[in-house]
C-alpha cells in the first residue's frame, strides 16, 4: 500500500497577509505591496508543503476567494451572487448565478492557479469544485435540469483537465462536499458518475482525486464506489472509519485525518490504527491521507502545527514496514 | 408585558457615530462629525447627561473628554434614539462593544487565541481555542447595564452572547483532549456538550446571576451559530437551560438567518425562554411569506411571545409603515394570538447608516401603530 500525503483545499493566509489584504480594502496598502506578499506566502506554503515531504504541493490558494469565484467570474453564463453560507461553518461564499448554459473560457483557470504552480506543474495539486457540487450550490436559472447540469459541468471541467494535462498538471482534486452532505439519488446519482466518466475520457494517466468533506460519508459509499476516479477522501472527523463498507475492488482511498474544525493535534498513532484497519477492509492501493477539507477553517499558525502529523503517521508506518510499501 | 398590542423593542447593536469612533480614539471632530453629532443632538437632546465630556469633544478637546466619556455619550445617543423612535423596551446600542465574541472571551480564563481566520473575501475574525476548563474572571456587561439602567427611561433590556455561539466560534481543544483514541463524529459531540454546559454554568450563569442582582429583568440571549448545525439544537437548549438555571428574569433567545423548523421541537425545550426573537423580514420579499414559519410554532402548542423581526437589517430601502402593519397582521394570523408578538428588527441594525436606522425603527412603531388599530380589544 502505498501512501500520499498532501493538502486538499485552500491553506489559511498568513497573519501579515491577513492583514494586508485588510490594508488593501481600507485603502491603507497597494496592490503592488499586497501581490508581492501574496508571492512570498504561496513560496512560505510550497516550502512547507516540501519540508513536510508532501507528494503534491498547492502554495496554499490564497488569492482564490472560494472554490467557484475563478469559475464564476471567468466562464460565460455566470455573474458572481450574494453572499451564502459555506455548509455548516462561519464561512460564506458567493453564490455563482447561472443563467444560460455555461461555457469555458480557455486559458483562464490556469492563470488563475497559484503562479508557485507553474514551475513544477508535475507535483502540483489542482483543486476544482467537483461538477456535482458546483451545479447544486449555484442558483440555476439558466432553465436547464439539475442532472443536464452536473453532466454539463462535468464535461467542462473535463475540458479544463484536458487544458491542465496539457500543461503539466498531472494530477486533479474535484472537491465535493455536497456529496456527503446531500447525497444524491436516482437521475442525479446517474449524471454525477456520467460527469466523472467524462473526466476520466479526459484524464489519462492523469490521477484523479475526488474529496468530500464536512459530513458522514457513510449514506454516500455506495455511489463513491461507483465513481471512475483514482480516489475517493472522506472526512474522518464527520465519518466513523470503522463503518466504512469492505470492498473487493483495489482502488485509492483518501483519509481526511487533520480535522479543520479544532486546533488541537492528532495523533499519529490514531492514524497508523485506522489505516491498518482500513488496509484490511478496503485493500486501497493508495492511501492519502491530508486534512479533512479547507485547512482554513483554522489560522496560519496552528494549520503549520497540525500538518506536522502526516509525515509523523507516514513515518511510523514507514518503521513498522522496514520501508516495505 | 406591555398593556398595548405589539410593543416595539431593540434587538442588537447600532452603527457607532463618526464623532464616536474619532473621540474615543482621541482625535478631534471633523466637520461631518460634528454635524453629525449636533442634528443628533437637537433631536434626542442625548448629551445634556453627559456635559463635560460632550463639552470636551465639541471644544476639540477629545483626551479631555476621555474614551470613557466618549462611551458614555455613544450609549446615551443610542438610548435617546431608541426612546425617541418609540421603543417601549431599550439598550445602549452595545455601543461600548466592538463584536459579540472576543470581549466575552477575554473575560474568562481557559481560552488562547489562535490567529485570524478568513469569514469571506478579505473579512476576517480573531478566533480562541479552549484550552483548559473555563472560568470566569469576573461577571462583564455590569458596569454596562448600571450606566444604562441609570439613565434609560424606557424598559433596558441587555443583549448577551449565549453559551452555544461562544462554543461553536471557538476551537475545542480541552475537552476533545480528555477523550482517549481517535476525534471522530461521536467524541467530537460529546465533547462540544461539555464545552456548551461549562461555558454555560461556569461563565453565563454567573454572569446573568450578577446582572440580576444589578437589577435587569430582560435578558435577550443571543445564539446566532444555533442555525448552523440544525443537528446541535438540543446542545443550543442545554446551554440555554444551563445558564439560566435557578435564575429569576425574562429572557428571550435571538437567532437569525436560520431555518428554524429545522431547529424545532428541540429548541421548545428551552424552559425559561418567554421570547422567541427572530429575523422575518430578510426573507418576505420575492413572493415569498416570511412570517409563515410562525405557523410551526402553533402547530406544536408553544404559546411564548415571539420578537418580530420586521424590517431587514441588510437594506437600506426603509419598509413603509403599512407594510410592516402587513406583516404583524400576517403573524398574528399564523400565530394566532395577535397579544404575543413584539416587533423590532430583524437583528441588530449596525449594519445601517444611522440616519437609515432611525427611519426603520421609526417605521416599525408607526407599522406597529397601525397594525393595532385593526385589532378591536386591547389586551387587559
Amino acid at each position: 500500500m502505498i501512501v500520499r500525503t498532501g493538502l486538499t483545499g485552500p491553506f489559511p493566509r498568513s497573519e501579515a497577509l491577513v492583514a494586508a489584504t485588510r490594508d488593501l480594502d481600507r485603502g491603507r496598502a497597494t496592490a503592488e505591496t499586497v501581490e508581492d506578499l501574496y508571492a512570498r506566502t504561496e513560496a512560505e506554503v510550497v516550502a512547507l508543503e516540501r519540508r513536510l515531504g508532501f507528494d503534491t504541493v498547492t502554495a496554499g490558494y490564497l488569492r482564490w476567494a472560494d472554490l467557484f469565484r475563478p469559475f464564476a467570474e471567468t466562464w460565460d453564463g455566470f455573474t458572481v451572487g450574494p453572499l451564502t453560507r459555506w455548509f455548516e461553518t462561519n464561512t460564506f461564499y458567493r453564490q455563482p448565478i447561472l443563467h444560460a448554459p455555461p461555457a469555458r473560457a480557455p486559458g483562464a483557470i490556469a492563470a488563475r492557479l497559484p503562479p508557485a504552480l507553474r514551475d513544477d506543474p508535475a507535483h502540483a495539486r489542482v483543486l476544482l469544485p467537483g461538477p456535482y457540487t458546483f451545479a447544486g450550490l449555484l442558483e440555476n436559472r439558466s432553465g436547464e435540469a439539475e442532472e443536464a447540469l452536473v453532466h454539463r459541468l462535468g464535461r467542462l471541467l473535463a475540458e479544463e483537465l484536458r487544458e491542465l494535462s496539457s500543461l503539466g498538471f498531472a494530477t486533479f482534486q474535484f472537491s465535493e462536499p455536497l456529496l456527503v452532505d446531500r447525497p444524491p439519488e436516482r437521475a442525479l446519482a446517474e449524471a454525477v458518475v456520467a460527469a466523472y466518466a467524462s473526466v476520466r475520457a479526459a484524464a489519462g494517466a492523469a490521477t484523479t482525486i475526488v474529496w468530500t468533506y464536512g459530513a458522514d460519508a457513510l449514506p454516500a459509499f455506495d455511489l463513491l464506489d461507483r465513481l471512475p476516479v483514482t480516489a475517493v477522501g472522506v472526512d474522518l472527523a464527520e465519518t466513523d472509519w470503522e463503518a466504512i463498507p469492505a470492498t473487493t475492488e483495489r482502488r485509492g482511498l483518501g483519509l481526511g485525518v487533520v480535522d479543520p474544525r479544532t486546533t488541537l493535534v492528532e495523533e499519529a498513532a490514531d492514524v497508523v490504527r485506522i489505516l491498518h484497519a482500513l488496509k484490511d477492509r478496503r485493500r486501497p492501493s493508495t492511501v492519502w491521507l491530508g486534512p479533512g477539507g479547507p485547512l482554513d477553517l483554522v489560522p496560519w499558525e496552528p494549520a503549520t502545527r497540525k500538518l506536522h502529523l502526516l509525515p509523523a503517521a507516514r513515518q511510523a508506518l514507514d518503521r513498522e514496514s522496514g520501508g516495505r510499501p | 408585558m406591555s398593556a398595548e398590542l405589539f410593543p416595539a423593542q431593540e434587538i442588537g447593536s447600532l452603527m457607532k457615530p463618526r464623532w464616536q469612533i474619532l473621540g474615543q480614539h482621541g482625535d478631534p471632530l471633523d466637520d461631518r462629525a460634528r454635524q453629525e453629532f449636533a442634528t443628533a443632538n437637537e433631536r434626542t437632546r442625548f448629551a445634556d447627561d453627559a456635559r463635560p465630556a460632550a463639552d470636551a469633544l465639541l471644544d476639540g478637546r477629545p483626551k479631555d473628554a476621555g474614551a470613557d466619556g466618549v462611551r458614555d455619550l455613544g450609549a446615551l445617543f443610542a438610548l435617546r434614539l431608541f426612546e425617541s423612535a418609540g421603543l417601549a423596551r431599550v439598550y445602549d446600542g452595545e455601543a461600548r462593544r466592538i463584536e459579540m465574541y472576543e470581549y466575552p472571551i477575554r473575560q474568562m480564563r481557559g481560552f488562547q487565541f489562535q490567529g485570524h481566520v478568513r469569514s469571506f473575501d478579505n473579512k476576517y475574525y480573531l478566533k480562541a481555542a479552549v484550552t483548559d476548563e473555563v472560568r470566569l474572571e469576573r461577571p462583564y456587561h455590569v458596569e454596562e447595564f448600571d450606566f444604562v439602567r441609570r439613565h434609560a427611561r424606557a424598559e433596558p433590556k441587555l443583549p448577551i452572547t449565549g453559551p452555544y455561539t461562544l462554543a461553536d466560534w471557538s476551537y475545542n481543544e480541552y475537552y476533545l483532549a480528555r477523550r482517549s483514541g481517535w476525534k471522530g463524529p461521536a467524541a467530537r459531540r460529546a465533547a462540544q456538550r461539555e464545552f456548551v454546559v461549562d461555558l454555560a454554568q461556569r461563565a453565563i450563569r454567573p454572569t446573568l446571576a450578577a446582572l440580576i442582582d444589578h437589577g435587569c429583568r430582560v435578558i435577550q440571549i443571543d445564539e446566532p451559530a444555533a442555525g448552523t448545525h440544525p443537528d446541535e439544537a438540543d446542545l443550543v437548549v442545554e446551554g440555554f437551560n444551563a445558564a439560566t438555571d435557578g435564575l429569576d428574569a425574562e429572557f428571550s433567545m435571538h437567532i437569525c438567518y436560520s431555518d428554524y423548523r429545522a431547529l424545532l421541537p428541540e429548541l421548545l425545550e428551552a424552559k425559561r425562554c418567554r421570547q422567541w426573537a427572530w429575523e422575518f423580514a430578510n426573507r418576505d420579499r420575492d413572493g415569498r411569506d416570511g412570517y409563515e414559519v410562525l405557523g410551526a410554532l402553533r402547530e406544536y402548542g408553544d404559546s411564548r411571545q415571539v420578537g418580530l423581526g420586521v424590517v431587514d437589517v441588510h437594506r437600506d430601502e426603509v419598509e413603509p409603515p403599512e407594510l410592516v402593519a402587513d406583516r404583524i397582521r400576517r403573524a398574528a394570523k399564523y400565530l394566532g394570538d395577535p397579544s404575543r408578538l413584539w416587533v423590532n428588527p430583524d437583528c441588530g441594525l449596525r449594519t445601517r447608516r444611522l440616519d437609515v436606522a432611525t427611519r426603520k425603527l421609526e417605521s416599525v412603531v408607526r407599522g406597529a401603530a397601525l397594525a393595532r388599530a385593526d385589532f378591536a380589544s386591547p389586551r387587559a
